[in-house]
């Protein structure tokens, strides 16, 4: 077994990384370009590497605006949005999946449906219930309206149907108040799940654009995304400064990605899931 | 009524009678529905009244009953836009789910080295906003500009039109998008991946299973649940794709790959008929729900309750 | 179920402390905020904050909050602030936003000494995109724009061509010769001529032909006539022959970076590439040019405009500031520093570099026919701008003839 599976293992990796030079070439080209200086990005013929590299875009792209400020406001919200879209999230999804009530899968289906809206069409009704609500230009107006996502329920909702009911049954009998069920035995078993939603909450913020688009007019609480944004004018796109910015707005997403990847692994005992 | 008292049988987990149990799947759900009531679902009726009435955006609704929806059917270049989105989202969701299975497969082994960083290099691509995504593409794909291109013809061929002939943006586009989202879906495949006990591969290896039999007699069952989020959710998403698609094509050439969203947004936003842009989003939605439900009917059967 | 609903209230009210906005407080004193909304192409943000320095100095009571949105959203988000009853206290606005948003701006004439004199410090095609139909003043033109052709010197002169000699008085079919000689004589050079997949840069040609969007009297679309569709089949003339990239108008490639990159002779832009292609072209030179004579000489006139609301809550200050900003010093400096045309009749602005193509885009905006600023003030041009290059697109593709396509046009402006 361990031989042909050696084998396979060789296999899959020339496959691999092919994929992986695909899948790299795009963003190499995005990180690399925003290495040169502007007069060589549209020369002809173009090359791969800038045949002089320069920190140049990185400069003026920092010194645009407020980009500490810009910074520490998506850090905030991605960060507290995250937190707050995990726990209801899983809240939602354990409910949905472990109770059984009248309308459930009215409820259900009701969230997966607002998934199918559009929400750039109802911006402008959007835009008056947070008017309405006192939540324009703060930054709760871009955490609290998408922290509920549809996506994150379906997910968690998904992945606790496997788990077992024996464990919560037996919980009951024990005694157990629904609320320490939840915390002691779901929230242990749910790491893979938990882990996964908050890589994608978090990215999901980071690279949030319509709800700060909404929310904020405020310079002081404008987000990276929408910095980003004003590099492309109605006559020019300033491409250094939007690229090196890019470059920069990736790298706090992948730290997210890379803390949280080993907890796919942990948490999952044969036990606590129906074979 | 029969149905449910099986279901009940099989769940155990009683809800009758005991109040706790009663109210708590409600505090669960609280915070959500309170989200989607407050910040989608009442705008969303605001702004769907709207397809019933003559409305630009400074000026008063005025009610003209079903006139929108009898213009949408008659207005070709949105029916055209609809023929687009099914065809885009048809092939991207197939070589989406398989592309990003298939990479999850691979990569939720725990039998090679450099597992994590693959999975991170495929993640990648998704990390990028669909602004930069788009300009990437655009730059590599470009008929003059475009690296491929460039490369093709200084080893003497001549250029491809990847992106000013039809029919080769719309596969441009299609296969740009799998190569966007791919590393998401896989992620989601692999959480789903790590639920299904080991002890399940060992005893089918003992067995004898070859592993191609052990995919569809063991991985896909138990996988089915995650292939349904996947599945609707990948559907859902490119019937809304938008950004990508106007950064890399803006919809061209011509309506090649002009989308409903796109269409909606320049209905609504430039051409200022809001009233008529509602018509066409209810319509979407109408094509997304469709879709999604015949999706639950099909890979949902067992996956949902068990 | 009831009790649940009186949890999820209490949840509600908990909760909400947490949504108090940032609303900014406004003191009882004489202190004015004034929000500003704007967009950059590059750093006018800076150097509006830059010119209106002064004024600061001179009222300190008076604070600036400026608000920079993306240029793609900056519409949208201005017409969500309108409809909610919020909108800045001033803002810049492009030459389709004045018409569209007509309705919504305070009318400049209430508040000035002598409104005449002050119209008439404006060239008076810039003046024509700001009128509203009583001819009262609703926004301060500030920057200009034109469409013109820019070319590369050098492959003209690798040609023997003396471009700027012969630009003086060609035609477009000079031009076409002339430009075949130019590819040929330059290794490397494909096309002939690069137009910004826009409608408004294509109104460069249509002009030239004689066309127009609208009727004599400007009260209705007119697109069903001789000029356009001359204009149109030129166009694919062009396309068809291979003298313009496929790539730009079906592809989406952008004809000022294949113009950087040295791949086309000509490119009709207008005046804010100067700006752009100053810093970025380095293997040759360029320079503005007039765009060769169809039926008239044409250019296409643009610019940015500033202008205060109806529902404004500072509109004392901010007329004020408007007017300072736009008085003779205070715009040639901020033009000088933008890098663009000034919108004043009396500006005398040196430029540090490129006169001479600033020259050529100023002379072809003063023989451009008066109706043309008239033409781009009113909103349907600008509601269809992005139907009618998808219509011009089908032409060019050969899915529709272009009488068809100014039947279409003309079809969606009564819709």
């Amino acid at each position: 077994m361990t031989k042909s599976r050696k084998a396979t293992n060789r296999v899959f990796l020339v496959i691999l990384i092919v994929l992986a030079i695909v899948s790299l070439f795009p963003v190499i080209w995005v990180a690399l370009s925003s290495f040169k200086p502007q007069n060589e990005l549209f020369s002809s013929p173009m090359t791969f590497f800038p045949k002089t590299w320069t920190l140049g875009n990185y400069i003026s792209a920092i010194s645009q605006g407020n980009f500490a400020r810009y910074f520490m406001n998506t850090v905030f919200v991605a960060c507290v949005s995250t937190v707050l879209t995990v726990l209801i999230n899983i809240m939602a999804g354990y409910a949905l999946a472990k109770y059984y009530f009248r309308g459930r899968n009215l409820i259900f289906g009701l969230m997966i449906a607002t998934l199918m809206v559009p929400l750039q069409v109802i911006m402008i009704p959007i835009f008056l219930q947070l008017k309405n609500l006192g939540m324009l230009n703060s930054l709760w107006g871009i955490i609290i309206p998408p922290a509920a996502t549809p996506t994150g329920i379906f997910l968690a909702r998904q992945y606790m149907v496997n788990l077992s009911n024996s464990m919560i049954e037996s919980a009951r009998i024990d005694g157990a108040k629904e609320l320490r069920i939840f915390v002691r035995i779901i929230l242990p078993l749910s790491q893979p799940i938990i882990a996964t939603i908050t890589i994608f909450s978090f990215m999901w913020r980071w690279n949030d654009y319509l709800w700060p688009l909404i929310v904020i007019t405020d310079n002081d609480k404008m987000t990276m995304q929408q910095a980003l944004a004003n590099f492309v004018g109605q006559l020019q796109i300033n491409w250094s400064n939007l690229l090196a910015m890019t470059t920069i707005s990736i790298i706090p997403v992948l730290i997210v990605f890379f803390a949280f990847q080993k907890f796919f692994m942990s948490g999952i005992t044969a036990g606590s899931v129906k074979g | 009524m029969k149905k449910l008292k099986k279901k009940d049988e099989r769940i155990h987990v009683r809800t009758k009678g005991n109040f706790h149990q009663t109210l708590a799947p409600m505090l669960f759900l609280a915070p959500n529905i309170l989200i989607f009531l407050l910040f989608i679902i009442i705008p969303l009726f605001q702004g769907l009244r709207m397809a019933f009435m003559d409305w630009g955006i400074f000026t008063v609704p005025e009610f003209v009953g079903l006139k929108n929806f009898a213009n949408l059917f008659k207005d070709e270049v949105f029916l055209i836009t609809i023929k687009n989105t099914i065809v885009y989202s048809f092939f991207a969701v197939v070589l989406l789910t398989v592309v990003s299975l298939c990479l999850a497969l691979m990569l939720s082994r725990n039998s090679m080295k450099g597992e994590r960083v693959f999975r991170a290099v495929f993640y990648i691509p998704s990390l990028l906003s669909m602004i930069a995504v788009g300009i990437a593409w655009r730059f590599i794909l470009g008929d003059e500009m475009g690296i491929v291109n460039y490369v093709l013809r200084s080893m003497g061929g001549s250029g491809v039109k990847w992106l000013t002939d039809g029919n080769l943006a719309m596969m441009c586009v299609i296969l740009v998008s799998v190569w966007a989202s791919s590393g998401y879906y896989m992620i989601m495949f692999i959480s789903g991946l790590q639920a299904i006990p080991n002890e399940l591969y060992e005893a089918a290896t003992i067995d004898g299973s070859s592993p191609w039999n052990t995919f569809w007699r063991i991985t896909l069952p138990l996988l089915r649940s995650t292939v349904l989020v996947v599945l609707v959710l990948a559907t859902i998403a490119s019937f809304k794709a938008y950004e990508l698609i106007v950064t890399m094509t803006k919809g061209g050439p011509g309506y090649a790959t002009k989308f409903i969203v796109q269409q909606v947004y320049q209905v609504a936003f430039q051409e200022d008929r809001m009233g008529y842009a509602s018509a066409m989003s209810i319509v979407l939605m109408v094509i997304i729900g469709i879709f999604t439900l015949v999706q639950f009917k099909f890979a949902g059967k067992d996956g949902q309750y068990d | 179920m009831k009790r649940s609903l009186v949890v999820l209230f209490c949840i509600f009210a908990l909760f909400s402390p947490l949504f108090a906005g940032g609303g900014k407080e406004s003191s009882a004193s004489d202190d004015v905020t004034l929000t500003v909304l704007w967009f950059n192409d590059a750093n006018e943000s800076e150097v509006f904050m830059d010119t209106i320095q002064d004024y600061l100095d001179a009222n300190p009571n008076v604070k600036i909050d400026l608000q920079v949105i993306a240029f793609g959203d900056y519409e949208q988000k201005l017409k969500m602030m309108i409809s909610g009853g919020n909108p800045p206290d001033v803002a810049r606005l492009t030459t389709s936003h004045v018409p569209i948003l007509a309705a919504s701006l305070e009318p400049i004439d209430p508040y000035l000494e002598n409104p005449e004199a002050t119209k008439a410090e404006f060239m008076p095609s810039m003046l024509a995109f700001a009128l509203d139909k009583e001819g009262q003043m609703l926004a301060y033109p500030t920057e200009a724009t034109a469409n013109g052709m820019i070319v590369n010197l050098t492959a003209w002169e690798n040609a023997g061509i003396d471009v700027r000699e012969i630009s003086k008085t060609w035609t477009w079919d000079e031009w076409e010769e002339a430009v075949k000689k130019v590819i040929a004589a330059n290794e490397g050079m494909k096309y002939g001529l690069a137009v910004d997949y826009t409608i408004h840069r294509f109104a460069t040609l249509l002009y030239e032909f004689g066309g127009s969007f609208m009727n004599e009297d400007q009260t209705a679309f007119d697109m069903v006539k001789e000029e356009n569709i001359n204009a149109i089949n030129y166009f694919k003339h062009l396309h068809d022959e291979g003298l313009v990239p496929q790539s730009v108008w079906l592809g989406s490639e952008n004809p000022a970076e294949l113009f950087q990159a040295g791949l086309v002779a000509c490119h009709i832009g207008g005046s804010w590439n100067i700006n752009t292609y100053n810093t970025n072209v380095k293997d040759f030179e360029w320079t503005v040019v007039s765009t060769p004579k169809g039926e008239i000489n044409s250019s296409v006139p643009g610019g940015k405009f500033i202008g205060a609301f109806k529902d404004g809550k500072n509109k004392e200050a901010a007329m004020d500031l408007m007017a300072w900003f736009s008085d003779k010093a205070h715009n040639e400096k901020y033009c000088l520093d933008t890098f663009n045309l000034s919108s004043r009749a009396d500006a005398e602005i040196e430029y540090p570099t490129n006169s001479a193509e600033f020259a050529v885009f100023q002379h072809d905006l003063s023989i451009t026919p008066a109706f043309t600023a008239v033409e781009w003030g009113n909103a349907k041009v600008t509601q269809l701008s992005t139907f009618m290059v998808e219509q011009i697109v089908q032409v060019l593709l050969g899915n529709q003839t272009a009488e068809e396509a100014c039947q279409a046009i003309q079809a969606r402006s009564e819709a």
